[in-house]
């Protein structure tokens, strides 16, 4: 896996790489150059296309799709938000880009803006990322000194302002729409689809939301061309990712892997992850996120980081955030993390979310207290049955796929935690059924 | 048009509509369970109930955020949709304290509704595990809030966001701690602000001034028009035992959509209020005096007499009364008898500001009604000039004393006043004759409201047990001066008018739900809905 151009981390590790200086000496802004003063912006967003690169964000959309979907001629200005607001447990990995190479970001955003005709770009940085705010504030002042950002960006003609904006650290706001009212000044909350934000999104206007990774990818794929991008990485999810590795492995970090790429590569590479700590055996993984479906050990060695494997084992990409579980951990107890996060997290409007978050919560939260009953295991994934894909945003489901993944591959664990073959414990009932009214 | 099948019955609808209110009509009027849908107020799409089977599409889709595409396949009632709405109405049941039996809700309440539909399981949670939220508070002069009972619908936040724009209420929080309220230092006193009362499925916002007064099953209902000002919202009185409790809005999207202000729907406070005529008076050594009907119309007969010769009898109608009293008025005792009409009111009062949404200015029921009976304003010196020793001034329902006071000076050139109407005021105190009516909840009527829109309205409860209706006091009036009325019934009368009368001429096939334009659909009134 040592042979592929690193496309996203190849300047972190060079002193000041965060700096202009530094970041042109490598050849930074270049690709963006030749993009304003070459190409069209329909042949960008066929550059794009024609790379098969797919949202970072967690949802894998081919991005130059998306951008197809901007109409050119509504009359109304196209806005570039970029998704920065990375608050899922275990999903760290922009803020390596954000931290040590904010202009890789900056220059994809003059060259996905230009594609789509937006002349304001937005960057949604999640609320505690307060160092980072500052730091990505910096680079943006630097390219606007250097005519790299403002009017006539190099004498090209092409005029861009980029406003940075810090959330107030809440996870909804990373969901596209909810990032949009709370750009507006709105509470931050998913808005219902239709209308889709390509066509209806931040000031009615036609919006698109992209991930930082995925805005970071684009100048050297401008720079190589589409088909270099497609030589990397399987066919269905050409090019490389960043995955944010986590748990009990001797070196978690951050890292760019060619996609398709083991598993078992990132967890026990020499150059990645190392392997586990220590009298530590590997007992599950959660590969893209805290939002998506667990794996066991044997599953883990068996798996490929790539949207099509994943997707074939029954989870998912996602962001790529790699969490890694050992054997000395409760699954339930690590469910329950990630349970009190959704509850805390879910925006409130739907009510399957609302209730059912909070609900999973309490049960699991019981049945720690060692006050579990016989039942509680069906409750719960009757609960996800009705959580599932009956909201306005994926939070629910969100919820919802790891807390059914972990029961039903880990089931003992859990079970060891309801009472064994006793009566169930009485408790009054608040509505009777139908027969006792009668 | 599209055509398309809900519940295996092909429909034709237009392409585009709202698909909840195309699976309402298929379902014969039988609407999806729903908490947060409106058709008054922007889509929210969050209690997730209309859910809906579409084929084709994987997930089931909520039908209030859907629109009718030609070739569409839809299924309301099959199991899936069925236990999925099951499902999610125990989501909302979840946190809720089911307090009912002290809940003022009871009877209209969109989740007992529900419940009782759909919900009659055990359910899984306990009691001590509930949310805990503020229960009674007072938000506003006249609502009531209980967060604990709200399903989090959103309808009354999006009433404040969208509909007044005050924006006084929000839902704070997040996830289930997420509760309804208004902003901190804010309080739901805008003119309109009973709206959200009606708008809110549960008992989470109640009205202070009816809540435990009456359940609701116990009240009678019967179509009503504000008589508050000239946009004359639609409304229903609701009562019970002869007894008032609350006044509603009715939907009519051409004049007041959902919505009435609170100032309109408090008005029946006045029916069964303090000043109210409940018996004739009859001036007697310069007091009023408690008299029997007879005894007024002997005095009355005999005042009328006593005025010589040149006796005159001098009109004043009211832009208060309905259409077929003011045409009484003009037709028996002016052009029958000879009276002289002044006018209908006193030019330039009882005017107010037209606040842009549905109070106007003209703060009266039927002006237009009334001009175009051929009644005009008129001012205080004409009211004095019209007067003299000789005169007899018969006054419909007009506080004419107390809206001006060069009018109430001009009153004492009269040789005698009588007064018609249902409230004691500066002039009824001054009348020699008080001839005590009936007020808009106890009779019916047409107003025509300031778009001339004719509406009507009906009666709901009886007036004073002395009181009479106005027409039959203009009738026996006309009986005084020695003329008979053509019209033996009150419904006579708003024929004989629309027979005669080319400007009431669309009146003569009756008058619509919607209300009837006088002047065709020309000048309907172009309604904003967002
Ligand atoms: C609850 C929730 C949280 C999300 N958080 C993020 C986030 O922090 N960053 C992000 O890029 N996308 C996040 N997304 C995905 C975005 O909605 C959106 O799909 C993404 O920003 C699109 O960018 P992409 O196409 O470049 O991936 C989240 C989605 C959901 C449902
Ligand atoms: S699914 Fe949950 S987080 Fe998403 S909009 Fe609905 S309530 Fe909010
Ligand atoms: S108070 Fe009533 S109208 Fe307002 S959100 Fe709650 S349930 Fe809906
Ligand atoms: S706006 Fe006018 S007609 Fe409507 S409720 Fe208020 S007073 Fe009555
Ligand atoms: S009525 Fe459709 S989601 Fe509430």
């Amino acid at each position: 896996m040592s042979d592929f151009p690193k496309i996203l981390l190849d300047n972190v590790g060079v002193e000041n790489s965060h700096t202009l200086q530094v970041y042109r000496s490598r050849g930074g802004y270049k690709s963006a150059e030749k993009t304003l003063k070459t190409m069209k912006p329909e042949e960008v967003v066929g550059v794009v296309k024609d790379s098969g690169l797919r949202g970072r964000g967690g949802a894998g959309f081919p991005t130059g799709v998306k951008w197809g979907f901007v109409p050119q001629n509504s009359g109304k200005p196209v806005y570039l938000l970029v998704n920065a607001d990375e608050s899922e447990p275990g999903t760290f990995k922009d803020r390596d880009i954000l931290d040590h190479d904010p202009h890789k970001m900056i220059e994809g955003i003059i060259i996905a803006s230009y594609a789509v005709n937006c002349h304001d770009a937005f960057i949604y940085i999640r609320g505690e990322y307060g160092w980072i705010v500052k730091r990505v504030q910096k680079a943006v002042d630097e390219a606007y000194e250097a005519g790299l950002l403002g009017k006539d960006i190099l004498g090209t003609g092409f005029d861009l302002e980029v406003i940075v904006h810090q959330g107030a650290g809440a996870y909804i706001c990373g969901e596209e729409t909810g990032l949009i009212n709370s750009l507006e000044g709105k509470k931050g909350q998913p808005r219902i689809k239709p209308p889709f934000p390509a066509v209806v999104g931040f000031l009615d206007s036609p919006t698109v939301v992209n991930n930082v990774e995925t805005i970071a990818s684009l100048p050297w794929i401008l720079e190589h061309g589409a088909d270099a991008y497609r030589g990397i990485g399987t066919e269905k999810s050409p090019g490389t990712k960043l995955f944010s590795l986590s748990g009990p492995v001797k070196r978690p970090g951050v890292y760019e892997l060619p996609l398709g790429t083991p598993l078992r590569e990132l967890i026990f590479g020499e150059e990645y992850g190392q392997g586990m700590l220590p009298g530590i055996e590997l007992k599950a993984c959660i590969p893209g996120g805290s939002s998506v479906p667990v794996l066991t050990a044997e599953e883990t060695m068996a798996a490929k980081l790539d949207y099509e494997s994943l997707a074939e084992m029954g989870t998912m990409l996602g962001s790529g955030g790699c969490i890694v579980i050992g054997d000395d951990a409760s699954m339930p107890e690590v469910l329950k993390v990630l349970l009190q996060f959704y509850h805390h997290e879910s925006c409130g409007q739907c009510t399957p979310c609302r209730e059912g978050t909070g609900w999973l919560d309490t049960i699991l939260e019981r049945m720690l207290a060692g006050k579990g009953r016989p039942g509680d295991l069906d409750l719960i994934e009757r609960v996800c049955q009705n959580m599932a894909g009956l909201t306005i945003c994926v939070l629910s489901d969100a919820a919802v796929m790891p807390t059914r993944s972990f029961i039903a591959k880990f089931r003992d664990e859990f079970a060891a935690l309801l009472p064994k073959d006793e009566e169930p414990e009485e408790f009054v009932p608040i509505a009777r059924s139908a027969e006792d009214r009668s | 048009m599209a055509k398309i099948i809900i519940d295996g019955k092909e429909w034709e609808f237009e392409e585009g509509m709202n698909l909840f209110e195309a699976c309402t009509i298929a379902r014969g009027g039988e609407k999806l369970p729903h908490f947060c849908y409106h058709p008054g107020l922007p889509v929210a799409g969050v209690c997730r109930m209309c859910q809906v089977e579409i084929e084709g599409v994987p997930k089931l889709q909520i039908a209030c955020n859907s629109t009718v595409r030609d070739g569409m396949v839809v299924n309301t009632r099959s199991e899936r949709v069925e236990n999925t709405v099951r499902q999610i109405l125990e989501f909302h049941l979840l946190n809720h304290p089911v307090d009912c039996p002290i809940c003022d809700q009871v009877g209209e309440c969109a989740l007992q509704d529900q419940y009782m539909k759909y919900g009659l399981y055990e359910t899984d949670v306990d009691v001590g595990d509930k949310v805990m939220k503020h229960k009674a508070q007072a938000i506003g002069e006249h609502v009531m809030l209980d967060a604990e009972r709200c399903v989090l619908c959103s309808r009354c936040v999006r009433f404040t966001e969208h509909i007044t724009k005050t924006n006084e209420m929000g839902i704070f929080n997040r996830g289930n701690h997420s509760e309804v309220g208004v902003a901190p230092g804010l309080s739901l006193d805008n003119d309109y602000s009973m709206c959200v009362v009606d708008l809110c499925p549960v008992g989470a916002l109640t009205s202070r001034d009816f809540r435990f007064r009456k359940r609701v099953y116990r009240l009678s209902s019967v179509d009503s028009v504000c008589p508050g000002c000239a946009t004359g919202c639609n409304m229903r009185i609701e009562y019970a035992d002869g007894v008032i409790y609350r006044q509603k809005p009715r939907t009519n999207l051409a004049v007041n959509e959902y919505w009435m202000c609170d100032q309109g729907r408090l008005l029946y406070k006045h029916v069964g209020g303090d000043d109210r005529l409940e018996e004739p008076f009859v001036r007697e050594d310069g007091e009023l005096s408690p008299v029997g009907w007879d005894h007024l119309w002997s005095a009355l007969k005999a005042r009328w007499e006593g005025l010589g010769e040149s006796r005159r009898l001098v009109l004043v109608g009211s832009p208060h009364a309905t259409l077929e009293e003011l045409y009484g008025l003009k037709s028996l005792l002016a052009d029958a008898a000879g009276g002289r009409v002044l006018g209908h009111r006193l030019d330039g009062t009882e005017m107010d500001r037209d606040d842009g949404f549905l109070m106007a200015a003209d703060r009266t029921p039927n002006d237009q009604g009334a001009r175009r009976l051929g009644y005009e304003a008129f001012t205080a010196s004409e009211l004095h000039d019209a007067g003299g020793e000789d005169a007899l001034l018969v006054i419909l329902d007009n506080d004419l004393a107390g809206l001006d006071e060069a009018a109430a000076e001009a009153l004492g050139s009269y040789g005698a006043v009588a007064y018609l109407g249902w409230r004691e005021n500066a002039t009824s105190r001054v009348a020699d004759f008080v001839l005590p009516g009936l007020s808009y909840a106890e009779k019916d009527g047409v107003f025509v409201n300031k778009d001339g829109r004719a509406q009507r309205f009906f009666k709901a409860v009886d007036g004073p047990r002395q009181a009479r209706e106005d027409w039959r006091l203009i009738a026996e009036l006309g009986e005084i001066f020695g003329h008979t009325p053509t019209w033996r019934a009150h419904h006579d009368l708003l024929s004989e008018l629309s027979a005669r009368l080319d400007a009431f001429g669309a009146l003569a096939g009756g008058i619509g739900e919607e209300g009837t334009l006088l002047d065709g659909d020309s000048a309907a009134k172009e309604v904003e809905r967002g």
